[in-house]
């Protein structure tokens, strides 16, 4: 079982698991999703699964410490003599803050070891070889487990929040092993939060009809997207990216685009299926994506795209470093100096500083990550620090900064910022990234795009075609759902046979038109590499 | 509350704190006008704010952001 | 009673769908075996152009089998026919559908399967595609979308395709291979996916139901072949009853130079190593007694033809 597009996934175990939960009493639901879990998981990654046993007991006992501490504290607060007070609440913290940071360590430096050993002992070896010593650092090599890059976030967001007392620790193993392990959420995610998903798994609500034809189109919807659009690209990019020098700047501008369409459709895509798979046992997990492409601004951009892994930066990266007491203190005196506009300015770009190079370094351990997360660094600090000037600008020159075509230009330009990222996000090594860049430049012409020299180079016109017609569609659902409609809820309320219609139609579309069999390459889901 | 209106819309004149009820929701405040915001509040009104309560709801409109002040004051 | 009428649903829904797929498919399936038409793989499809009953010998596997075989050096030794219905990295899978579509028209005695795509391991989606597709032949050709012409409309199939060197191809570089670790004696067996075991099984039943009897047959490679491998064939074979030949074993029969016989040091043979193994083959035919001699019969006329334009080709 590859992923969730498998024959396997989509034949076997969901319907399995969707037959047996929908036919057994509530106690042995929950039992049936974390069994199809653990299969899910075994089936992809076999013996692995080790790790996510450790990651879930760890948790579940740390948590437990975690609260224990904070309640025997407690206890001795109130006990004690009110000046011995800020003491004990300093050790009780001292004490809390050790066990957060045993746990943080433990998880991180899993992944850190297991994602990350071979990028920076390869690196170390190039520095000595550099210093003109013995390369000897040895170089391990990991498989890594699915899914442990989105778990490992999971299990520590869980602690982070039983530290901070938003939620309580978890006594129930059980439940926490389901809200860690959940199949639909292994492979890419969203990153969930215990909050969100953990006690609506544990109560396995009864299945629902509505729930289950919602879910059911959802994941052929991703289905759709994945496999008509997104891998139908994969062969044009593989030849452009992997054999740039003999290609011209559009071509290599072109396949940027293709890519950056590629890894939304594949990523969304995934994220429907998984989406679905859980609404189908009445779990609303958190949206991944909002129409990304129609943000304004970069920083729009993030909070539409990826939003789980976003939120996750944000709560536990960005807010605690830039309001940790020394950063409050430079933003106060840096307001002072600066004024209200700049002073924050720079004092958060440091946390921001830190989110990026988190963002860069989580999706892998190569340099062109590193380079991809400086790069929106670099575009949201600076579109923080002109944003002032565009509004006296934009005022002056007495421009509607709501009207349609300054919000379509504004649009645009973050599609082609976006799509610069991905390219050097693509690229194979930062090294091949910035000659592609530097290639668009130097070598630009719009011959082989006019001569159609292009369709050669991997997707013929009608491929192309299919695709722009598809993205066309894309587009005016994506408007129909920015003024808030709910197709989906709008496909389930149609008559019967209205909507069964609509089914046979979308599975014939996907049958002919999925880019699957003779002249295509399976293509994995991109995101379940990081 | 009225201390807390000023200082707001010294941060972002061009919002209406007054009645705006999606802060977060809305996209009307971005990140660094929440670092803005929190520090001038505790400046401003002698609280630590936690970074447990940087949470969309706190946020969402000014009447919210009383409330957790005079709950963070009662607090000590 | 609760469970029943959504099966039912369910039932119905599928049933609706397979209709709706099994109609579909009259659009999108050839209408001939050119590539034109949208035949895929068409050297091995090409034995459908051939006139009905008139090969001996069908021959199916991977590179390995239109590297090493040649017909019609087969025809000009001992004058039986033969067709190799060879495609580069081929899936047991596709042996099975190709086989299958061969004894709609032809009736070999023998059917060689070539042994290296018993060990290739099938995806899961190939399998359930090929399976599938015998019945709903729009998942194979569904991308005919691109070119799908008001002919397709029309019910009738033909096939008028075939290949003048009956399914071989033919290399005449030479990059020797590195024999250090070939064919090692050993007494480990390599194991053969459980999914494969069955094919070669169904493909044993479907020779049997046609009357042709079934022969492996590993040609040389020294990067593809072992004796891992040629054990875990001989268990194989002896297990389901199955003739076995390995030519890898038989260097005085088949005497390979692997530093002049092959054209990418030793995964394939070139023209030369293949002349050595058709040279065994041919005897071997002969030595069976199955088959006659054809070559003074005028219909097979066009096999004199071809055979002096592939010569006058290979002495180019």
């Amino acid at each position: 079982m590859a992923s969730y597009f498998s024959p396997q996934y989509l034949m076997l175990l969901l319907p399995a698991t969707a037959g047996l939960y929908a036919i057994t009493p509530q106690r042995v639901r929950r039992v049936v999703l974390l069994l199809a879990s653990y299969v899910f998981f075994w089936a992809v990654s076999g013996s692995l699964i080790v790790y996510l046993l450790f990651s879930t007991l760890s948790i579940h006992h740390l948590g437990l410490w975690l609260e224990l501490t904070g309640l025997t504290g407690k206890q001795k607060l109130a006990q004690a003599e009110p000046e011995q007070r800020k003491s004990i609440r300093a050790s009780i913290q001292q004490k809390q803050r050790s066990i957060i940071l045993l746990g943080v360590v433990i998880h991180i430096g899993l992944l850190l070891t297991l994602k990350y050993s071979q990028f920076f002992l390869g690196n170390g070896n190039t520095l000595l070889r550099i210093l003109h010593m013995p390369a000897i650092l040895p170089v391990p090599h990991f498989v890594l487990p699915i899914g442990i890059s989105f778990y490992t976030l999971q299990a520590v967001s869980y602690l982070l929040d039983v530290y901070r007392g938003k939620i309580q620790a978890d006594r129930n193993l059980f439940r926490l092993a389901l809200f860690l392990g959940f199949f639909p959420q292994m492979m890419e995610g969203p990153i969930c939060r215990y909050e969100q998903t953990a006690q609506r798994l544990w109560d396995a609500p009864k299945m629902q009809w509505h729930n289950f034809y919602l879910g059911g189109q959802r994941i052929l919807w991703g289905i759709i997207k994945k496999m008509v659009v997104a891998d139908r690209l994969n062969i044009f990019i593989l030849n452009v990216f992997s054999g740039y020098d003999q290609y011209d700047g559009s071509v290599i501008a072109l396949a940027a685009i293709c890519y950056t369409v590629q890894l939304y459709m594949d990523f969304s895509g995934t994220i429907d299926v998984a989406l679905g798979s859980a609404q189908l046992f009445g779990v609303a997990m958190p949206e991944n994506f909002q129409r990304p492409f129609f943000s304004r601004t970069i920083s729009e951009f993030w909070q539409r795209w990826h939003i789980t892994l976003g939120t996750w930066f944000k709560d536990y990266i960005f807010y605690p470093v830039s309001m940790s007491k020394p950063m409050k203190k430079l933003t106060s005196k840096a307001r002072k100096r600066f004024g209200h506009r700049y002073g924050p300015i720079l004092t958060s770009s440091v946390a921001l500083l830190c989110v990026w190079l988190c963002n860069g370094l989580w999706h892998g351990s190569a340099w062109n990550y590193i380079f991809f997360g400086l790069y929106h660094f670099a575009l949201i600090f600076s579109g923080n620090l002109i944003q002032p000037l565009v509004l006296t600008v934009t005022e002056r020159l007495h421009i509607d900064r709501n009207h349609v075509a300054y919000r379509v230009m504004q649009a645009l330009r973050t599609c082609v910022l976006v799509c610069i990222g991905e390219l050097f996000f693509r690229a194979e090594g930062l090294r091949n990234g910035l000659k592609m860049a530097w290639r668009m430049v130097t070598n630009w012409s719009f011959t082989p795009i006019v001569s159609g020299n292009f369709f050669a180079y991997g997707m013929d016109a009608a491929d192309f075609i299919l695709v722009v017609a598809f993205l066309v569609f894309l587009l005016f659902v994506g408007l129909a759902q920015e003024r808030g409609a709910r197709l989906g809820e709008r496909i389930v309320a149609k008559p019967w046979p209205v909507r069964i219609a609509v089914y046979y139609a979308a599975i014939c579309f996907l049958v002919i038109f999925g880019a699957y069999g003779i002249g295509y390459i399976p293509v994995d889901p991109i995101y379940a590499g990081f | 509350m009225d201390r807390l209106l000023e200082l707001l819309e010294e941060i972002r004149p061009d919002l209406d704190f007054e009645t705006c009820q999606d802060l977060i929701d809305g996209h009307h405040l971005n990140s660094l006008d929440i670092i803005s915001i929190v520090a001038e509040v505790e400046d401003a009104f002698d609280v630590t704010i936690p970074t447990v309560e940087v949470i969309p709801h706190n946020f969402n409109s000014a009447q919210n952001l009383w409330d957790l002040i005079v709950r963070l004051q009662e607090e000590g | 009673m609760k469970i029943v009428k959504p099966l039912l649903g369910f039932a119905a829904f599928g049933l609706g769908l397979l209709i709706i797929l099994y109609g579909l498919s009259f659009l999108f399936v050839p209408k001939n075996n050119t590539k034109d038409a949208g035949m895929e793989e068409v050297i091995a499809n090409g034995i459908q152009g051939e006139p009905p009953n008139s090969i001996d010998v069908v021959v199916v596997g991977d590179s390995e089998s239109y590297t090493s075989i040649s017909p019609l050096l087969i025809w000009k030794d001992t004058g039986y026919t033969s067709y190799v219905c060879g495609s580069s990295k081929q899936y047991l899978s596709y042996s099975k559908t190709l086989l299958e579509r061969a004894f709609e028209t032809q009736s070999p005695k023998l059917v060689i399967l070539e042994t290296l795509c018993i060990y290739r391991n099938i995806p899961a989606k190939t399998i359930v595609m090929d399976e599938v597709s015998r019945y709903l032949p729009i998942l194979r050709y569904h991308d005919r979308w691109k070119n799908i012409s008001q002919r397709d409309l029309a019910v009738s199939e033909e096939s008028t395709y075939t290949t003048p060197y009956k399914g071989n191809r033919r290399s005449t570089k030479v990059n020797g291979a590195d024999t250090s670790s070939y064919m090692t004696q050993t007494t480990n067996a390599a194991t053969i996916p459980m999914v494969n075991r069955i094919l070669v099984e169904q493909i044993q039943q479907l020779c049997e139901a046609n009357g042709a009897k079934l022969l492996l047959l590993s040609t040389p490679s020294t990067v593809n072949w072992n004796y891992q491998r040629h054990n875990g064939i001989q268990a194989l074979a002896e297990d389901l009853g199955i003739e076995y030949i390995d030519l890898n074993t038989m260097p005085q029969e088949v005497p390979i130079d692997w530093s002049t016989d092959t054209y990418d040091r030793g995964d394939h043979l070139n023209y030369s190593g293949c002349v050595k193994v058709t040279n065994f083959l041919s005897r071997y035919l002969e030595g069976t007694k199955m088959f006659s001699d054809r070559r003074g019969d005028s219909q097979y006329d066009s096999w004199n033809t071809l055979l002096q334009e592939y010569e006058a080709e290979v002495s180019k």
